[in-house]
């Protein structure tokens, strides 16, 4: 990805911000252009709940470019609290830790994976809430 | 419509082609179908290339145009069709229709793939790369880590064991075995399956795709052609493509599979047949999940029957319903674009009476089921026998 399009993402990035239609309410992540509903093309950003459900979860061993050196990693399907699904990277946790249905929270993180130039990315993951 | 007919197949062995680059290996199997029925180059109204990695591998876009130059049908139509895995059957699918609705009649389609000039990490990538980029880039999210939910959420609606659904695998080897064509022509124990590495938990490597390079031409004609020149041929009976949502976040259910359910049901009442009529099919494993949540949207057995169905052994070459009779994605090889042409050869070669001792008694109708992103896009296409 080139350094103009991480810039571009990055309020979604770093906030987990979606856009809602303003027609039929849905709530989109990542953000759409078209509502697939409705076919309206007026969204407005929509900050997404910063916690949620762990549905479900993979240990990743095989990585792409850049992710060799972090492996193994979680990647989980969250369910936030109003219902929008996110498959995001699962943090502070060990492998054999982490249990289906817990309680996350959102935190934002740096990736392993730099842009030209050497430009620090992150990106949100979740992490488990402490009570 | 005109009635279609496939009336010669050409193809490379599905391998590490380090000798060849991806316009030699085009070239080999595009020559080998027109040698096969005795045609020139120039007697083709145009070609339908397939392929989706060749930009990012190779550097080389622009591919149909590039490869149609090197057959020397530079005065011809070409089309490039990228679909990810779904490629080599859409081509198939386009091709279908301007011979069906009179554009052209005659034409090669050809689908090649060179996936080993490219580093384990890259492939992870590449791979990925048929879902939507701007959203998953800098995630670390692979699409193995997609189908690890799926499969995971599989195990637990139907409460089955990781070992039972690896059989496609194994089933996939045992097929592979006596395959001239296959990446991998060997059995492969459950046990081997169960202990390899694993990509994303719970999915070993062995029960799913790996790098391959390979080329798969057909030539399409009609029907009427293929009598007149008194060639071996088969009807593509229909071909039909639907789509579904490609986030998977988005799908109401990680297992529904929309897309392969309703282009199954069109191609079943467009041809007038029940799953029980095909005599075989070859269906999309790029994961031994997929091959199962397949048989079962496919109509072949209920929902949570997949397992059972590969346990039946009424898939293996001698049971009532063949699958993936030349070791399917896993045994024959994945070279990705190319698969949905390769599915269409090993068709052609079950009803023509030409596979060997992969052959399935008394084939009249195959189906092929290829598909892209967990069938996002899949293409179904039904093949007959000619009396
Ligand atoms: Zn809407």
């Amino acid at each position: 990805m080139a350094t103009s399009a991480y810039w571009r993402t990055r309020i979604q990035r770093y906030r987990l911000m979606g856009n809602k239609c303003s027609s039929c309410n849905k709530v989109f992540f990542p953000p759409r252009l078209v509502c697939p509903h409705c076919g309206s093309v007026k969204l407005d950003e929509c900050k997404l709940p910063e916690k949620g459900r762990l549905v479900d979860y993979t240990v990743v061993y095989s990585a792409p470019k850049g992710y060799e050196t972090v492996i193994p990693y979680v990647i989980g399907l969250v369910e936030l609290e109003n219902g929008v699904k996110v498959v995001a990277p699962i943090t502070d946790v060990d492998v054999d830790e982490v249990k289906e249905g817990m309680e996350v929270e959102l935190t934002i993180r740096k990736l392993p994976e730099q842009l030209e130039g050497g430009m620090i990315c992150y990106t949100y993951k979740f992490r488990p809430v402490i009570k | 419509m005109r009635e279609v007919a496939v009336v010669s197949v050409g193809y490379t062995r599905v391998s590490e082609h380090w000798e060849k680059s991806i316009k030699a290996l085009f070239v080999e199997a595009a020559l080998k179908a027109l040698e096969n029925a005795d045609l020139s180059a120039k007697s083709l109204d145009g070609i339908y290339v397939a392929n989706v990695f060749a930009g990012c591998l190779q550097g080389q876009t622009n591919l149909a145009n590039v490869l149609a130059d090197s057959l020397g049908l530079y005065d011809k139509f070409a089309i490039s069709i990228d679909a990810g895995g779904a490629s080599g059957a859409l081509a198939i699918h386009e091709a279908y229709k301007d011979v069906a609705h009179g554009v052209r009649d005659l034409v090669m389609v050809c689908g090649v793939e060179k996936m080993s000039e490219a580093s384990p990490q890259e492939i992870v990538s590449a791979l990925t790369s048929v879902v939507d980029q701007e959203h998953l880039k800098y995630t670390g999210i692979t699409v193995h880590s997609l189908a690890a939910l799926i499969y995971k959420t599989y195990l637990k609606r139907f409460n089955k064991k990781q070992e039972d659904v690896a059989l496609m695998s194994v089933i996939d080897h045992e097929h592979a075995a006596t395959c001239h064509h296959a990446q991998y022509p060997f059995k492969l124990s459950l046990e081997t399956i169960m202990s390899s590495a694993i990509l994303a938990d719970p999915i070993r490597v062995l029960e799913a795709i790996s790098p391959s390079d390979g080329s798969a031409a057909i030539i399409m004609c009609l029907h009427e052609k293929a009598k007149e020149l008194g060639l071996p041929h088969v009807k593509l009976v229909t071909s039909q493509i639907a789509r579904d949502r490609l986030n998977l976040t988005e799908r109401d259910d990680l297992l529904s599979m929309k897309a392969l359910v309703e282009a199954a049901q069109r191609a079943y009442s467009s041809a007038g047949i029940r799953p029980s009529d095909l005599s075989f099919v070859e269906l999309y494993d790029d994961y031994s999940i997929m091959g199962v949540i397949a048989l079962e949207k496919l109509g072949l057995c209920g929902p949570g029957e997949g397992v059972e169905l590969l346990k039946s052994g009424e898939v293996k070459l001698s049971g009532s319903i063949p699958v993936n009779t030349f070791g399917g994605l896993k045994a024959r090889g994945a070279p990705l674009g190319a698969i949905g042409v390769y599915q269409a050869i090993e068709a052609f070669l079950q009803l023509t009476g030409n596979a060997g001792p992969n052959q399935v008694k008394n084939a009249r109708i195959g189906l092929t089921h290829t598909s892209c992103g967990f069938n996002s896009i899949v293409v179904i296409n039904l093949f007959e026998v000619c009396c």
